[in-house]
């Protein structure tokens, strides 16, 4: 079958001549005008992709950046449904058949990985010189640590690191490459594609080099350039820096807030401030890497539970309380229970409302990661605090990025006001990191405003009392210079942002399960993983999904993860969706996993009464809404 | 009692294969009690490590059995610290509009509106162009391409060709084979050296190394070496004694590293990179070498330590800068062999787990790349340096303060001599505090003046408290180890003002800002005294 496939694919490359690609890399394409609205003038969009609009546009946006979808039918509320078990995390297995196989797979790549390595440092030593000791010098690169990179990851290197221009949007410009090294080195050809896009952390379509906030941007780059010049604490803080920070705890609901130019140094660097030697470190097993990395640099003891098991988080907390630190018997300074609101690799929910209900017992603080939960889950946007409806100052400290969800870069925490300054004197980004840039400054002012709408635009605003959270802010919140549309100002956009990504995550989710792939997670996690186990068929997926065998089909980039980001069995395509995206979209994307899952053989649910996916298609709405899939 | 068994072996029986067992377990055991006692054994011992819980390992750690109210007991009588320890809160000032060579600048508390205009020397501007209307240009028409954000790790389609674009010219312009791009400057350090240097590695490194290096060291759980600061002696005392350990103990051969700054960024002194290289070729080292401070400004045409020393930037391994100082963007990179630059590609964490930069600030330092390249980039280096030298000459005629930067730098650091500082820690009112603290109240007080005076300066941020915190760098069972004729790990660094030189004012306008702070500094010793 894989071998059929593979062929198949071949000849489909060959069919597809370089007419269907365009010059697009160097020079670069000059700048369309800010009224285009119709997706037709760009020269390497295929024909899905082309389609023509009869819905008319009266916002300046581009529909390959976010997508036209003037429904309301396909809108949803994301919000916690206490009779659906949103935080559940187990997957279904797959048959012994193919848990087996995964493994022969990764036993034989590693067996034959290893023999290449024997005869290649025997035969080819030049190409081993790394590797090995040479005249004096150690190796550089050990040979245990690279050997993943090297033998595994190599073979699907094309997979990754795919080079784009353009926006991340709706839409994304590939650079065609290819390879005939075995992946070792690529040649552009000069030509690109135009492919959907399913990949970016773009949840709430803000990735956008049109529309009123990329205007505010632009504004602020001719005011302010596009640095802030130093650190924080050395005169690096700009007036935007504060009225952006005020924003963010208005957002959010609490006091104060503070920001960081890098998402993973918001992590790495505010742990160490918060905890030390003496003080111990509670971990969910799939915490992000820049956590453990802030972990290891503070000093402090670090514990793990299984990933959502709140049995054994109880248990955990218990046993760290009552034994006190480890030989001595003290007891611990503080415990800090760290987890993310939503596991990017899985898709899943933190047990938010069990987590609060033990911290009243075990006086543990509360971390919480939001970096991909804030803005994409909660009726209003606000993160799982939101979602599960508890009131977000009971959380110790909330940290989070603007990169995903609002097309910005960086980090926050929010917290009490008191903790935010005392966190800003004694957390390396402010004292030593560069300070946020301006125009990622203004980005994250403008889009956040127009997910709360300003009081003084919404119709019925000035009765809103300006304790109430989630509400509106006010006018003067804003920078005095900034000028956004109408439609931003009274929160209608980003209330439709909201509630298309709610409804776009809850039916591909559903439909795909419908559908019989095993899929993992919250039915609303914009992340949704499809698990497809093989390691051989981590490429395939990519590649006939980037090289679609129908004809006309739109070519859908998505992104595959393998060991050592997931379980050495549970390799998985991740898809991450966007209000950007327009219901015919995640149908092409359905049509799409529905032709390559029978290809490659992914429908291994044992479910009974799978749909089809015109059925799914068809009864979209109806998926969404029902308490089950 | 034989009629349960006799019930249990009918049971077992109508198992389905279980006739094939028992007839195996007949057959096989029959003539030898001792191989069944091993098998029952071994089964016994499997059973008990399946069973047994992650529990059971603290038990030999003196874990102590308690029952469950006897938990519920402590588990309410455990108090917690505050999260955060109670500091004093210091407030920086800040910049109205943009960071310009002549800033508004309003101090902590004040309306905005309240603000003064004044000559900034904080900003890292030294070339002058910081709000550069190319730079400007070059970001809008960026942003009408890409939009902001990146959306997305560089491995999963964050890799856009505008930073393959910088990559490409910073590679270039170094003349090394290959670069690689971070989203920030102060984690790309920390992060390279645990890419490369691993437990058991060695690394030596100058005791005057910044807080991100010391923070990458302490990750990378090598085995670190100190000497001291721009001590070339000592350097090669240290290199030469771990080189007769290694002999003597006959360990194997691990990978060593020598790691230091250009320019640092504690004090602005200059690193001796050409007896670096010597000393690292002759000892078999590789070299990490910092460049943040130091690329863009030092050199002829501003390429840096190896320019400047006349080194082909091969010769270093692991060469490090930033965008964030010079390029007056964000992020940073890291330069070398193609084989290094890939293996940050899946093994650095602060890369791979991170957004890649927004492409506008990569256009941006693309372009202030390619000034600098130009014709005019020689002429922007030369009056930085003219610049530099007018301020350290009005500055050194002063007796109680210590311009130990180096000449070329464009931070200059002011610190108080040592027998100023002294009677400063002797006679401070703030008992609780350290004795940097002490003095940084003071020079805090200079900086408040100087701005009320029209010139915007700052002390030198550092995380008291935190500094010497690098965890158990020297590993081994007998603690903190000092190699003869190195230094011990260091300590908090001294206090000091820390001033940017920029290119953007003339040489008047840089010797009347000099004479401003001169005049601050002696309102304020002489108030104190």
């Amino acid at each position: 079958m894989q071998v059929n496939s593979s062929s198949r694919l071949r000849s489909s490359q060959l069919e597809r001549s370089p007419n269907t690609k365009s010059a697009f890399l160097y020079p670069r394409p000059s700048l369309p005008s800010l009224s285009t609205t119709s997706a037709d003038n760009l020269p390497d969009a295929r024909s899905y992709l082309q389609t023509k609009l009869d819905v008319p546009t009266k916002s300046l946006l581009s529909h390959d950046e976010y997508g036209i979808c003037n429904n309301p039918d396909f809108r949803y509320t994301s919000s916690h449904n206490s009779r659906e078990n949103s935080t559940i995390s187990e997957v279904e297995d797959p048959s012994y058949f193919i848990l087996i196989s995964t493994y022969v797979s990764y036993v034989l790549l590693i067996v034959v990985g290893h023999m290449r390595d024997f005869f290649g440092k025997r035969m080819f030593k030049k190409h081993y010189k790394h590797l090995m000791p040479n005249n004096g010098y150690a190796a550089l690169l050990s040979d245990f640590d690279s050997f993943y990179t090297r033998r595994l990851k190599l073979r699907i290197d094309d997979c990754f690191s795919r080079p784009t221009t353009g926006v991340p949007g709706r839409t994304i410009v590939t650079l065609d490459r290819d390879s005939a090294d075995y992946n070792n080195t690529y040649n552009y050809s000069g030509t690109s594609t135009r492919c959907l896009n399913v990949s970016s952390y773009n949840y709430l379509g803000f990735a956008q080099a049109r529309g009123g906030c990329a205007d505010a941007v632009e504004d602020c780059i001719a005011r302010y350039g596009v640095s802030a010049g130093g650190p924080r604490h050395e005169g690096g803080t700009l007036d935007l820096h504060h009225q952006a920070e005020n924003l963010v705890a208005k957002f959010l609901g609490t006091e104060a807030a503070m920001l960081i130019s890098m998402g993973f140094a918001t992590n790495s660097t505010t742990i160490p401030a918060l905890v030390n030697k003496g003080c111990l470190v509670i971990s969910d097993e799939l915490n992000h890497s820049s956590i453990r990395f802030g972990v290891r640099l503070s000093g402090a003891s670090v514990r793990q539970y299984k990933h959502n098991d709140m049995k054994e988080l109880e248990n955990l907390l218990r046993e760290t309380i009552s034994q006190g630190q480890p030989r001595t018997h003290r007891p611990w300074k503080k415990i800090l229970l760290i987890v993310e609101g939503l596991y990017s690799m899985e898709g899943t929910l933190v047990n938010l409302p069990v987590i609060m209900e033990m911290k009243k017992k075990y006086k543990f603080y509360l971390y919480i990661d939001e970096a991909h939960s804030i803005g994409a889950l909660g009726p209003s946007g606000r993160g799982v605090c939101d979602y599960f409806g508890i009131d977000p100052r009971t959380i110790d400290i909330s940290m989070g990025t603007v990169t995903k969800s609002f097309g910005a870069a960086g980090g926050y925490i929010a917290g009490s006001s008191d903790l935010v300054n005392r966190i800003r004197q004694r957390s390396h980004g402010m004292t030593y990191a560069e300070s946020m840039s301006p125009p990622v400054l203004t980005q994250i002012i403008s889009s956040l405003a127009s997910i709360t709408g300003v009081k003084e635009f919404i119709e019925g605003g000035d009765q809103v009392s300006e304790e109430i959270h989630p509400g509106p802010i006010t006018y003067n919140t804003l920078p005095s210079w900034m000028t956004l549309p109408r439609d931003l100002l009274d929160g209608s956009e980003g209330k439709d942002r909201l509630r298309r990504l709610a409804f776009n995550a809850r039916y591909l989710s559903s439909a795909l399960r419908k559908m019989g792939f095993i899929m993992s997670g919250s039915r609303d996690s914009p992340i949704v993983p499809l698990f497809i186990f093989h390691p051989a068929k981590l490429p395939l997926f990519s590649r006939l999904m980037l090289e679609r065998l129908t004809k006309d089909a739109a070519s859908i980039v998505v992104v595959v993860v393998a060991y050592p980001a997931t379980p050495l069995i549970s390799g998985r395509v991740r898809f991450c969706l966007s209000s950007a995206h327009t219901k015919a979209d995640i149908d092409e994307l359905l049509r799409a996993c529905d032709e390559v899952g029978d290809i490659l053989q992914l429908k291994l649910s044992k479910r009974e009464n799978k749909w089809t996916v015109e059925e799914c298609i068809d009864r979209a709405v109806e998926l969404v809404e029902s308490e089950e899939a | 009692m034989y009629n349960e068994l006799e019930g249990i072996a009918h049971y077992l029986q109508q198992l389905p294969g279980s006739s094939i067992f028992i007839r195996y377990v007949k057959s096989s055991y029959q003539n030898d009690p001792w191989r069944s006692l091993l098998e029952l054994l071994l089964f016994l011992f499997a059973l008990r490590v399946w069973l047994s819980k992650r529990t059971r390992r603290d038990a030999e750690k003196g874990f102590v059995g308690l029952s469950s109210t006897e938990i519920d007991e402590l588990v309410d009588d455990w108090q917690p610290e505050p999260l955060v320890p109670q500091a004093e809160i210091k407030q920086a000032p800040t910049i109205i509009g943009p960071p310009s060579i002549k800033p508004k600048v309003s101090q902590p508390g004040q309306p905005s509106d309240k603000a003064r205009q004044v000559t900034n020397l904080v900003s890292y501007n030294f070339l002058g162009l910081l709000g550069d209307q190319r730079i400007k240009d070059a970001a809008t028409k960026a942003l009408r391409v890409y939009g902001v954000g990146s959306c997305g790790p560089p491995g999963f389609y964050g890799t856009m060709d505008v930073h393959i674009d910088l990559e490409k010219s910073i590679a270039q312009t170094l003349g090394t084979e290959s670069a690689i791009i971070y989203s920030q400057g102060f984690a790309t350090i920390t992060s390279v050296i645990p890419t490369f240097a691993k437990r058991g590695d060695i690394i030596v490194a100058d005791e005057g190394c910044s807080f991100a290096i010391r923070k990458g060291l302490q990750i990378s759980r090598s085995t670190v070496r100190w000497y001291k600061h721009n001590d070339m002696n000592s350097l090669e005392t240290v290199l030469d004694s771990i080189n007769r350990e290694a002999k003597r103990r006959k360990a194997p051969l691990t990978r060593k590293f020598i790691c230091s700054e250009g320019i640092f960024q504690n004090d602005g002194s200059l690193a001796n990179l050409k007896r670096i290289i010597e000393l690292k070729k002759k000892y078999k080292y590789r070299l990490i070498l910092e460049e943040s401070y130091s690329f863009g400004v030092v050199g002829n045409t501003g390429r840096g330590m190896t320019e400047l020393y006349d080194i082909p930037a091969k010769e270093v391994d692991i060469l490090v800068g930033s965008m964030a100082n010079t390029l007056g963007s964000a992020g940073g990179f890291c330069a070398g062999e193609s084989v290094v630059v890939e293996h940050q590609r899946i093994n650095s964490a602060a890369f791979i787990f991170s957004a890649s930069l927004p492409p506008m600030l990569a256009v941006s330092a693309n372009e202030t790349l390619s000034i600098l390249n130009s014709s005019s980039g020689p002429n922007i280096v030369h009056s930085l340096q003219t610049n530099i030298a007018s301020f350290r000459s009005v500055l050194s005629t002063i007796d109680s303060i210590e311009l130990a930067s180096h000449a070329l730098s464009p931070i200059q650091h002011v610190f108080f001599s040592q027998s100023k500082e002294l009677q400063i820690i002797s006679t401070s009112q703030k008992e609780k505090s350290s004795e940097e603290e002490r003095v940084e109240a003071v020079l805090g007080d200079i900086c408040d003046d100087a701005l009320v005076n029209g010139v915007f300066i700052t002390v030198a941020g550092h995380l008291r408290g935190q500094e010497s915190d690098i965890g158990a760098l020297s590993a081994g069972s007998t603690g903190i180890r000092v190699a003869p004729g190195g230094a011990p790990p260091p300590t908090e660094p001294r206090a000091s003002i820390k001033i940017a030189i920029s290119s953007a004012l003339s040489k008047k306008e840089t010797e009347k800002a000099a004479l401003v702070v001169k005049n601050s500094i002696n309102r304020v010793l002489k108030r104190r005294a």
